[in-house]
């Protein structure tokens, strides 16, 4: 019945790592009637705090179409009953237009009770596609130093956060350049400066001698695009900030730079292009390093 | 270039593959391909932002339209034809630098209409004298709008010139017409469209073939036993057969795509991505070919038949063509490259119309294993791997690989590993004339054809249709429905080899 509907699911308490292979091969099988490919291009692990998980699920929902993959979604809940691992699994099964094919993508939702939490890593990487790049996007402000963040980092070749759901900034990004040499980082709050940013790049050069910017935006978007234009300018600009949920306006030494074109990127857009970038961004790393 | 190159903000921006600011004047532009291909190709472009912000578009033809019913007609162009839904602000952003001019080609006084319109834009919009020319016009005209052009250069600013095919109709007419080019303009500013070469397939071939460490050791004579190189339309010649009458499958396809895709299949590694390089390795391609004499070359017309559960006529039914047309719309030729990667390799290629279904492939098929030790397929049961790059449709590639058929003993069955393009990467391909009209804008020649490749080219096609003059076969001598005529499957059973048909 499901093998039509192209998704199949499973649920387990307590379970173990080496299960979940097996249960997801039974799924596999369940909704392949022929002509089902798993052309998987990453492994993309997500760390996601309870308070996140419905926003996180949403995102992902708009994305594991676009990047086949097997994804494993940790959700650490150090104050659960117990110790254990509780999982649900997703096969879904996207048609092919016109072939008759289907690609399939993996979902694998872990939750982590109890001292689980303490070592996510081992329990993610007997579950990594072999050779293929892993992508971690880490919600809210990482732990910087603490076990469970440091070795999952180790595990992966790109971090992804979001450092507009990061408190007190711009103190944190001291920290995120200390990881830079460690794996790559994609921020999404960067990522949707990105229209902002081009829209500046087209004003030069007459904005080259700017002293201040002024931002209507998170505080993330604030500080980046200053420390940006630090960085590209190699010198001192000041930067004064109005709180908004999104990047609305930015002023230059107190003259309005126009509206960019074309609409805000939607989440699993920003997130899905991420995913399509391997290398390091040398032009974050410098902005972020010059954000404090 | 240069204010690109000192603009620190631009860096990481991707800002790089943004073209200047440039007007793109379109010669045909009451016809079919700007409406069907051209202008959709530029409003997808728009969609994705990859126009420069200062960018302007001219029609020229001598249809009587004003500048909004161009529009009009472009915007409905683009809502039936684009491969991006149709959005009101993506349109508004192209359709103020949007004009057309109604002129013959030969008229001195449109010829000046035209220059002060591209002036005025050059006010209006900041295209700072740079043009694209974009010929989408019967090859009559080719050489009065070449001069006329090459006349008429902005006293700042670049200029290039798209060329579509039919590039001449043989060596000596395509001599001429790079002579006219190359009167007015420098081979680097000349861009032959082949939009074969724009097809995400076909760079593939050379992604696949230079990104992977292991298919080039085993890509040569030692391994590979032949190639088969198949462009199969299902379409009949449509509305074409004015055009069709004249060229036939061999300079419709066998000339310029058939013998791309070869060139690309089997050229040495270039040392770098440019323009010169790629193109200096396909010459010596193409250089190396030869047919080893007219028996091995097929022709055919396709008679009544059966495509898709449908009846259709044959050739010399359609409309247009002569009832004893000898236009032969199906070529299967043996192809030999003489260097040391593939001395006595052959390529088998084929192009036709009203053939069973559309398809597009290239089939590395490679040697047999020398001695299985498995005594149940001893002869004939093990069959040799393949390599297939599907161009079209189901873009993607497939390996043909024997695999133990589980259960005892030792049963060996063929199996194929596929990645599929769709399946891997979840967006659209762009469409070819997206990439060769943004190439062309940037100045970049790689996947357009040279001078010399054109006069390879037809240096291999004259002497077939030399030799064909001398016969009449008879015509028709497949059904529409099939893979060709009879006389196709002899030319590779004679060597021990079958078509692929699936
Ligand atoms: N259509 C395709 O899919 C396709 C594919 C590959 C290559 N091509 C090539 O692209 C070129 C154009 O093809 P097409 O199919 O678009 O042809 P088409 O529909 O016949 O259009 C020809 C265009 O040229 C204009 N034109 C012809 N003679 C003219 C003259 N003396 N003065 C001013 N304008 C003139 C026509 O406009 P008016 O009648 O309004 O003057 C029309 O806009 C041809 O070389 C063709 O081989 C086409």
């Amino acid at each position: 019945m499901a093998a039509t509907m192209g998704v199949e699911r499973w649920e387990g308490t307590d379970v173990s790592v080496g299960e979940i292979e097996r249960h997801l091969a039974d799924l596999r099988s369940a909704v392949d009637e022929g002509g089902m490919i798993r052309t998987s291009v990453l492994t993309h692990l997500a760390w996601v705090p309870p308070e996140w998980e419905e926003r996180a699920l949403e995102t992902l929902a708009g994305m594991a179409e676009r990047h086949p993959s097997r994804t494993i979604v940790l959700v650490p809940q150090p104050d659960a009953g117990g110790n254990g691992i509780d999982a649900t699994l997703w096969l879904n099964a996207f048609p092919l237009p016109d072939s008759g094919r289907r690609v399939c993508s993996e979902v694998i939702e872990l939750r982590l009770r109890g001292s689980l939490c303490r070592s996510p890593a081992s329990i993610a990487a007997p579950l990594l596609i072999a050779d293929l790049p892993v992508f971690l996007r880490w919600r809210g402000q990482p732990p910087f130093g603490q076990q469970q963040f440091e070795e999952l980092v180790d595990l992966v070749q790109r971090l992804i956060v979001d450092s507009t759901e990061w408190p007190r900034l711009p103190a944190p990004y001291a920290q995120l350049s200390a990881i830079f040499h460690r794996a790559a980082v994609s921020d999404i709050a960067w990522a949707r400066t990105t229209r902002w940013r081009r829209q500046l790049a087209s004003m030069w050069p007459e904005i080259a001698g700017v002293r201040k910017i002024r931002v209507t935006g998170t505080a993330a978007q604030a500080h980046l695009l200053a420390g940006w234009l630090r960085s590209r300018f190699e010198k001192p600009i000041g930067l004064e900030h109005e709180d908004s949920e999104r990047l609305i306006g930015v002023e230059l030494d107190g003259e309005a730079a126009p509206f960019p074109p074309g609409d805000p990127p939607q989440p699993s857009d920003v997130l899905s292009e991420e995913l399509d970038r391997f290398g390091r961004d040398p032009v974050y790393e410098a902005a972020v390093g010059a954000t404090v | 270039m240069a204010v690109l190159e000192q603009n620190p903000l631009l860096e990481g921006l991707e800002l790089a593959r943004t073209p200047e600011p440039c007007a793109l004047v379109i010669f045909g532009a009451s016809g079919d391909l700007t409406r069907r291909k051209l202008f959709p190709a530029i409003y997808s472009l728009a969609y994705r932002q990859l126009l420069p912000a200062r960018f302007a578009v001219v029609g020229v033809a001598r249809t009587e339209w004003s500048d909004d019913e161009f529009r009009d007609d472009m915007e409905s162009a683009v809502r039936e034809f684009a491969r991006d839904e149709f959005r009101q602000d993506v349109w508004d952003t192209l359709a103020p630098g949007v004009r057309y001019v109604s002129t013959e080609f030969d008229s001195p006084e449109g010829a000046d209409r035209l220059s002060a319109c591209l002036t005025e834009l050059d006010e209006e919009r900041g295209t700072r004298g740079n043009r694209v020319y974009y010929l989408a016009v019967p090859p009559d005209v080719f050489r009065l709008l070449v001069r006329q052009i090459g006349e008429q250069r902005a006293a700042e600013g670049w200029t290039r010139l798209i060329v579509e095919k039919p590039f001449g109709y043989d060596l000596t007419t395509a001599r001429e017409l790079n002579q006219g080019l190359h009167g007015h303009f420098a081979e680097d500013e000349i861009f032959r469209i082949d939009h074969y070469l724009g097809k995400e397939t076909v760079q593939n071939v050379l992604a696949l073939r230079f990104a992977n460490g292991i298919f080039e050791p085993i890509w040569n004579r030692q391994f590979i036993d032949h190639v088969q190189i198949t462009v199969g339309e299902s379409l009949g010649v449509e509305r074409r057969a004015g055009f069709y009458e004249q060229a036939g499958a061999i300079r419709d396809i066998f000339q310029n795509h058939l013998l791309q895709l070869l060139a690309v299949t089997a050229m040495e590694p270039p040392i770098d991505f440019t323009a010169e390089s790629v193109r200096n390795e396909k010459v010596k391609v193409l250089r190396a070919m030869h047919t080893p004499g007219p028996k091995h070359i097929v022709r055919g017309q396709y008679g009544r038949g059966f495509v898709d559960g449908e009846d259709v006529p044959a050739y010399r039914d359609e409309e247009g063509v002569a009832p004893d047309s000898m236009t032969e719309t199906y070529v299967a030729a043996k192809l030999f490259l003489d260097n040391w990667r593939w001395a006595d390799t052959p390529f088998y290629v084929r192009t036709g119309k009203r053939l069973p279904r559309r398809e597009t492939t290239v089939a590395i098929q490679f040697q047999r294993a020398p001695h299985p030790p498995f005594a149940e397929i001893a002869g004939e049961g093990l069959r040799p791997n393949v390599l297939i790059v599907h161009i079209q449709p189901n873009e993607g590639v497939s390996l043909e690989i024997g695999a133990k058929v589980p259960g005892h003993g030792m049963q060996i069955r063929t199996v194929h590993m596929d990645f599929l393009y769709g399946g891997a990467f979840r967006t659209g391909l762009p469409e070819a004339y997206e990439r060769l009209i943004l190439d062309a804008m940037l100045g970049d020649a790689t996947l357009f054809t040279r001078s010399d490749e054109i006069e390879e080219q037809w240096a291999i096609v004259d002497p077939i249709v030399a030799a064909w003059r001398r016969d009449r076969p008879v015509f028709p001598n497949y059904a529409s429905g099939s893979w060709g005529p009879k006389e196709a499957n002899d030319l590779l059973e004679r060597d021990g080899r079958a078509w692929r048909t699936h």
